[in-house]
């Protein structure tokens, strides 16, 4: 019998020791793109932020100084700030303005569906340096086409310059996302609203529940995986937003467009201090990855 | 069945082989020198041929017809006409992305050998950082006296071989004075106006019904010495010491008038725009003058202008406003290749020592020459009228040290001043906390 | 179902639908007024008061795009193609390195993707872990040292440049990986028990059955790849490797920027990838969904 066991463990293990080498060899092909250059290039971004670095000369160790400055640096406080903002503002709005848009369009004929539903990813689709420069021009100060209605509507009597005021240009970066991240959970949502049980729908209005309850009670449960995947892309969007930045604002005014993205790269390409940069960096991944480890937690939980 | 696994991996291999062995044809420069350009390198294939070929980069930033390929190609056919064995690959640059393109290349080993700018770059940038070459052995004694100074790191090597130069000056609507009545505060003959009458001027122009006659542009640093120079100007203040180590703008007269133009009916700051803009609305009508202006903008935007754009010069109040010069010439970086580095050298000899060659290269950039030559825009009275503005160029400290810092400090200061109170105690802490960071940044250098 | 609506809902209904027609066409202006845009004359485009409509249709700034520059067509070794104008040549740049990377993509993500949705094998979590973790990682962090490594591989300035770090990046393997979770596992078991090896299992059994989000998968890396404006900015220098929405940028002044130009140059980098789009879209809407939800 203990022979017989034996064996078995034996067999188990080589069946393990082969899945374990099939799914490597399945791995294998990304591994080589991933580790090379992704985890690779991620380790010498951490290595160097150690790093006094600079073009032309050789890196000096300064060991944490870099992340020392960092902490005393009112501009990094402020960029983390406004990205903080950019985040709490835009994900939430993004995730109920789709969520609205896409119950309404929905209910429309099939055709219209699909035409809206592309419609609304064309920004995504027609990328952000085109998208950015129309944007530009519509909050134009002297000419855009924002003044030029609020003039004509009556709502404002003298042209608001939108990126040149600190109090607003945030706002407006913040819209501008806006139109280019809602593509996506529109998509996601439209179809989920599709695959909800109908059954379960239909038996919530015999019992005499009104839409908003069928919606709330019924639909929305459903709809969590996708809303939970749509938190977690936007989230990281969100916090990526550096063309719109670096094509409208360069972080100004008075850095109240700064956020880190646009940070590290001004560190990094044009005051050339890569060590400082990369510091940054590895700041912003630890913020980025904790979050969405929590989104991915409350999301199983629930 | 593992044989199709096997398949796969093993296209898969080939793929990136391929991948590798492509990426090889397109830039196989960099197997043979640790720092080749990226150019095409078939030709730099030492091939032993009777005479050896030599492949050199020339990289050039927009600076008037430099960034027009039929005419680059054309000095580049002239010259290999009598240089058959110089392979010049010209790569174009735009001063939104060229910065980063050249650094990137730099960090990556890749450095063009030659490129095409001003000192800010070549000698208080990359020269400072050790990467040019010194080319004093290619000036001739005597030439380029009066802006070879500016072309000279403070070790005394000569980073630039210049070429052009131009006095950056301002312009203003003609038209829109004219009905204004403000042509009486201005010297038309000089180009030229007194602080006093520059005020009355806007005022007239506001007052004749433009909103928008002058805008302060904050919105980063592009054109910002139209800015600096309008600022210094009003009241003879200075941006940075002669000796060019310490910056000097935080004085009570660049903030009293900062604080006048705050006040000004007609002036106002507008962080959103930088001066590419500023110009797209000077000719469009919606701002009555362009702080940042040279002949090159007139000529680009000809088909456009619906008006006369009179170029002035800054306002001072004696009228003689010491202008912030731009000097266009070409650097070499060192690549440690002797036969590149002497390849580009025979390149910018031809273009620069015969005087019909060097007439058109001049041209080509819409600028003035740096030398005497004869014959360079004969007839071409656009030209002559820019031409009165050289005697007025001011010192050229844009090699200052810490220059890239100083420049963010001082749209940033403007944004700050923009939304302050205007009092000139205010403005002159605003002066001090950027001047303070700039000198900072040129003592850590 | 329309009967159910009251009175009060069907106002509701046309409020919402004018509504989000309106939005909609806020969504659309850009892309309208770049195309009408890039057939405008240089007053117009520059004008203060809005031209809704070009008075009169010119060609000149796509002359110009197509004039401006040239490269040749193709280099293999030394024999050099005929030459075309630039952009030409960069939307062939920019067409290649999209369909090559989303190719790579295709391949590596399925592959790893069932991998990880389907196999127990050591180091599984941290895998994913790094994965997720990576995917939220801003690009920026990492281009100085990729740029290290693109030169020292000889790579910089050449198109794998820009090709590479986009196979290498996660999204589509989580992407994919999401969608196989989806697939019951008994039919992989089933498969495994009557014999079939483990490459059968996948190309026979798994890949059909994750088609949609291999679809989406490519339909994504081909518009991010598309739309890469930094990578491709910082990778690729030579004229006859850019991209198209790089080489536009490099046709700029100081201090002046040739709006017409961009027009012309932004229509022509974005309509065909808005047809590609456009032509995929259900297909790419239908896999996207599915790997989401399942998540």
């Amino acid at each position: 019998m203990p022979s017989n066991t034996q064996a078995k463990r034996l067999i188990s293990r080589r069946l393990v020791m082969q899945e374990n080498v099939a799914a490597y060899l399945f791995l294998l092909p990304f591994l080589l793109f991933f580790v090379g250059f992704v985890l690779y290039p991620m380790f010498m971004c951490v290595y160097t932020s150690f790093f006094d670095a600079t073009m032309g000369r050789e890196d000096i160790f300064v060991g944490f100084r870099n992340y020392k400055e960092l902490f005393s640096d009112p501009v990094f406080w402020v960029a983390l700030k406004n990205t903080a903002i950019i985040v709490v503002v835009s994900v939430p709005i993004t995730c109920a303005f789709s969520l609205w848009v896409a119950s309404a369009i929905s209910r429309m004929p099939v055709a219209a569906t699909s035409a809206f539903r592309c419609i609304f990813y064309l920004p995504v689709v027609t990328g952000s340096v085109a998208v950015t420069m129309v944007w530009k021009w519509m909050f134009n100060n002297y000419y855009g086409i924002f003044n030029y209605l609020g003039q004509s509507a009556g709502l404002i009597d003298k042209p608001i310059n939108w990126l040149g005021d600190p109090k607003y240009a945030l706002g407006c970066i913040i819209l501008i996302l806006l139109t280019t991240s809602v593509g996506q959970p529109i998509v996601l949502y439209v179809s989920a609203l599709d695959n909800v049980d109908k059954s379960l729908v239909e038996a919530a209005e015999v019992d005499g529940a009104t839409p908003l309850q069928a919606f709330w009670k019924v639909k929305w449960p459903q709809m969590m995986p996708t809303t939970l995947y749509i938190l977690v892309i936007t989230t990281i969007n969100s916090f990526q937003c550096f063309a719109l930045i670096q094509l409208l604002t360069s972080g100004g005014p008075r850095n109240s467009t700064m956020t880190i993205m646009y940070y590290i790269y001004y560190n990094a390409f044009k005051l050339y201090r890569y060590g400082y940069g990369n510091a940054m960096g590895v700041i912003l991944a630890i913020i980025i990855a904790i979050l969405s480890a929590v989104q991915f937690r409350l999301g199983q939980e629930k | 069945m593992k044989k199709n696994l096997a398949l796969i991996l093993a296209l898969c291999m080939i793929f990136t082989l391929v991948a590798c062995g492509g990426s090889k044809t397109t830039a196989p420069a960099a197997t043979q020198a640790p720092t080749a350009a990226p150019a095409e390198a078939p030709a730099a294939a030492p091939a032993e041929p009777a005479a050896e070929k030599v492949t050199i980069s020339l990289w050039t930033y927009p600076i008037g017809k430099w960034t027009d390929e039929a005419t680059v190609k054309g000095f580049i056919a002239d010259f290999n006409a009598i240089y058959p064995d110089i392979i010049v690959n010209v790569e174009y640059l735009d001063y939104t992305n060229g910065d980063d393109k050249v650094n990137t290349a730099i960090e990556g080993g890749n450095a063009p050998d030659v490129v095409m700018e001003g000192p800010e770059r070549l000698i208080a940038n990359w020269g400072a950082k050790g990467l040019m070459l010194d080319l004093a052995d290619m000036v001739p004694a005597g030439t380029y006296a009066g802006v070879l100074g500016s072309c000279t790191s403070a070790n005394g090597a000569v980073y630039e071989l210049p070429v052009c130069m131009t006095a950056h000056c301002m312009a203003i609507n003609k038209d829109v004075f004219e009905e204004a009545g403000a042509l009486q505060y201005i010297d038309l003959e000089n180009h030229t106006w007194t602080t006093e009458d520059f005020f009355k001027a806007v005022q007239a122009v506001y007052d004749a019904g433009y909103p928008y006659v002058g805008t302060i542009y904050c919105g980063g640093q592009g054109g910002d010495q139209g800015t600096r120079a309008l600022v210094t100007n009003l009241h003879g203040g200075t941006y940075a010491n002669t000796e060019h180590t310490q910056y000097t703008y935080a004085s009570e007269v660049n903030a009293k008038a900062l604080s006048e133009l705050c006040a000004q009916d007609g002036i106002t700051f507008d962080p959103s725009i930088v001066a590419s803009d500023e110009i797209q609305n000077f000719v469009n009508g919606t701002f009555q003058m362009a702080f940042c202006w040279n002949a090159t903008q007139e000529v680009n935007n000809a088909d456009a202008l619906g008006f006369d754009a009179f170029p002035m010069a800054f306002p001072a109040e004696d009228g003689v406003a010491s202008l912030q010069g731009g000097i266009w010439g070409y650097g070499i970086f060192d690549n440690k290749d002797e036969a590149r580095a002497e390849a580009a050298k025979t390149f910018l000899r031809y273009l620069t020592e015969d005087d019909a060659v060097y007439a058109k290269v001049v041209e080509a950039t819409n600028f003035q020459p740096v030398r005497e030559v004869a014959g360079v825009y004969e007839g071409n009275e656009l030209m002559a009228e820019y031409a009165l503005m050289n005697p007025m160029m001011g010192d050229y400290y844009q090699i200052t040290k810490g220059w890239t810092t100083a420049r963010t400090e001082w749209w940033n200061m403007l944004q700050r001043v923009g939304e302050s109170d205007g009092t000139v105690e205010t403005i002159l802490n605003e002066m001090q906390a950027a001047q303070d960071a700039a000198n900072a940044a040129a003592a850590a250098e | 179902m329309n009967n159910q609506y009251t009175r009060k809902s069907r106002i509701y209904y046309a409020f919402t639908f004018t509504l989000i027609f309106l939005i909609a066409l806020t969504f659309l202006f850009p892309l309208y007024w770049i195309i009408t845009g890039s057939f405008k004359i240089k007053k117009e485009i520059l004008s203060a008061t809005p031209v809704w409509f070009p008075s009169e249709w010119v060609t000149t700034n796509y002359a110009n795009l197509l004039a401006k520059r040239s490269a040749p067509l193709f280099e293999i070794g030394s024999f050099v193609g005929p030459t075309i104008p630039g952009a030409l040549r960069w939307l062939l740049n920019t067409v290649f390195m999209s369909a090559v990377a989303m190719l790579l993509t295709c391949f590596t993500a399925s592959m790893a993707g069932y991998a990880l949705a389907k196999k127990r094998f050591f180091g599984r979590t941290i895998l994913f872990s790094l994965i997720v973790a990576a995917m939220a990682l801003p690009k920026q962090v990492i281009l100085i040292p990729l740029l290290r490594e693109m030169s020292s591989l000889n790579l910089y300035d050449t198109i794998w440049a820009a090709i590479i770090p986009v196979v290498g990046w996660p999204f589509g393997v989580f992407l994919i990986k999401q969608f196989a979770e989806g697939i019951p596992t008994e039919m992989v078991e089933a498969c495994r028990i009557d014999g079939a090896s483990e490459w059968r299992t996948f190309t026979d059994v798994m890949f059909p059955m994750i088609k949609p989000g291999v679809g989406a998968c490519a339909i994504f890396t081909f518009i991010n790849s598309w739309n890469d404006y930094f990578m491709q900015l910082i990778m690729l220098t030579s004229t006859k490797n850019l991209t198209i929405s790089l080489g536009i940028a490099t046709m700029q002044g100081e201090n002046s920027t040739d709006f017409g130009l961009i027009m012309a140059g932004s229509a022509l980098a974005s309509v065909p990838i808005i047809i590609v789009f456009l032509i995929f879209q259900k297909y790419f809407t239908k896999g996207i969904t599915m790997g989401a939800v399942k998540g």
